[in-house]
């Protein structure tokens, strides 16, 4: 058990040598992360079942990590339309159509202003 | 009727019966985990959306990241896990001595993760990359604001410089110094000013960050082992205008193998440093990492207070409490891992 997570950890680490690149490509970046996730929840189940006993455990295991896992998958579901899709938006749209601030009216005191945005100018 | 029946001496009412067939102990552990489960599948879920979500991300060598170092605390971890089963094991046999080494190891297992892990965080502070509101020493561009406090900083530096009555050489060497990276912040700034249209003042300006905090990521060829140093012969980093994907640790475990920029060469100039994206990444690298170092810290606590304990079998149930959290910080590791320090 403890060999293969090792082992499995060294199989993620390898994505960062020169080896990965020629066997599976330079631009696999797609593969290489999947290639990771998939080691990283291998080695997630293996400690999982073995070493928190959940292997030998009776059904009440299922009443305890069921609803904890469906409330994560939710949780992060929850954020993705919230953070990642406005800053997809942010890299294409944002950078030309982004409205931009209100110009300053006359006389008014831009010191507050600019102190607020780069406080080593003070 | 349950108390009927007692005081009656009948046993034909209701029995009561533990609701699951596990200790209270163990369900409330599991019960405080599914709530651990979800405390951190909404921080590393923040991460994710965020990283994939964000204009730009620094690569892992940019902000001093070393994979093996990652990959060591991983397998130390897993050790760690190892030694908390096998203290079980010798708690159930009533093997005192043996639990209580066993738990004395994953202690010391679990302080080299938490050693590495200051290391780690060293490593980042010494080259003022940290997170701080409104902005740390980062910033995301290198436009007339990074300029500006690029201009800020050096004269900081040399306001009590000027005024010392009698300056020593290594004052006189500081001074010059600054009047050359003022000089270059100069020139940007008049060709900002001048041809605003024109992509010069921006090219210089980012030549100039690049030689303050050059990136391993935009740099083709490794460095020499030994070239960070504080000599100023040191190849100073030139900036180079198509990004590279390299293999140069920016952070060798052997020493400082990296690209000296003035930072390096200098470090009582402390000048702000360019790394697109760096501040949202400090920002959810120290949150993530932070959060699961305290989890470490207690579960070392943990295994300080079992350590006073008899380990015999009447503890076998406390040592698999602490266990189960154990691997849970364990099990979060195995996931931060590949996302923090591979994910390039």
């Amino acid at each position: 058990m403890a060999i293969a997570l090792v082992v499995l950890t060294s199989f993620s680490y390898a994505t960062q040598l020169p080896i990965w690149s020629a066997l599976v490509g330079e631009d696999s970046v797609a593969v290489k992360r999947v290639w990771m996730m998939g080691v990283s929840c291998t080695k997630a189940m293996l400690v999982i079942l073995f070493f928190m006993h959940l292997k030998w455990e009776a059904n009440w295991k299922w009443v305890v990590t069921i609803p904890a896992s469906m409330m994560s998958l939710l949780l992060v579901l929850a954020l993705v339309p919230d953070i990642g899709r406005r800053m997809n938006y942010a890299s294409h749209e944002r950078l030309t159509y982004a409205a931009e601030p209100e110009p300053k009216a006359a006389g008014e005191s831009e010191a507050a202003d600019d102190g607020a945005e780069h406080p080593t100018g003070h | 009727m349950s108390d009927h029946a007692t005081t009656h001496g009948h046993h034909s009412g209701l029995q009561y019966q533990p609701a699951l067939p596990l200790p209270n102990g163990k369900l409330f552990l599991w019960l405080f985990l599914s709530t651990e489960i979800m405390f951190f599948a909404g921080l590393i879920g923040a991460y994710i959306v965020l990283r994939f979500g964000a204009p730009q991300w620094p690569r892992t060598h940019d902000v001093h990241l070393v994979e093996i170092w990652g990959a060591l605390n991983t397998a130390v971890l897993i050790c760690s896990s190892i030694t908390v089963v096998l203290a079980l094991e010798a708690a159930k046999q009533d093997n005192a001595a043996a639990a209580k080494g066993w738990v004395l190891l994953t202690f010391v297992l679990g302080s080299v993760f938490l050693g590495v892990k200051g290391y780690e965080y060293g490593a980042k502070f010494s080259h003022q990359i940290y997170p701080a509101l409104p902005r740390s020493a980062i910033y995301e561009s290198a436009d007339v604001h990074y300029a500006s406090a690029v201009r800020l900083r050096l004269a900081e530096l040399k306001a009590p410089l000027v005024t010392l009555p009698q300056k020593t050489p290594d004052d006189e060497r500081r001074i010059a110094v600054i009047d050359e990276i003022a000089a270059k912040v100069d020139a940007a700034e008049k060709a900002f000013r001048e041809h605003p249209d024109s992509p010069a003042g921006r090219r210089m300006m980012l030549q100039l960050a690049d030689e303050i905090y050059p990136r391993a990521s935009v740099h083709e060829h490794a460095p020499a082992v030994g070239e960070h140093q504080e000599e100023p012969a040191a190849r100073p980093a030139a900036a180079a205008v198509r990004p590279q994907v390299t293999l140069v640790a920016a952070e060798s475990p052997a020493g400082d193998a990296h690209l000296a920029g003035y930072n390096d060469r200098y470090p009582w100039l402390e000048l702000p440093i360019m790394i697109p994206g760096g501040n949202l990444w400090a920002s959810t690298y120290f949150l993530v990492t932070g959060f699961h170092a305290i989890h470490v810290l207690v579960g070392l606590i943990a295994f300080a207070f079992l350590l006073r304990m008899r380990l015999g079998v009447a503890r076998a149930g406390v040592i698999e409490n602490v266990g189960l959290y154990w691997h849970f910080v364990d099990l979060v590791w195995i996931f931060l891992f590949p996302l923090l320090y591979l994910f390039d």
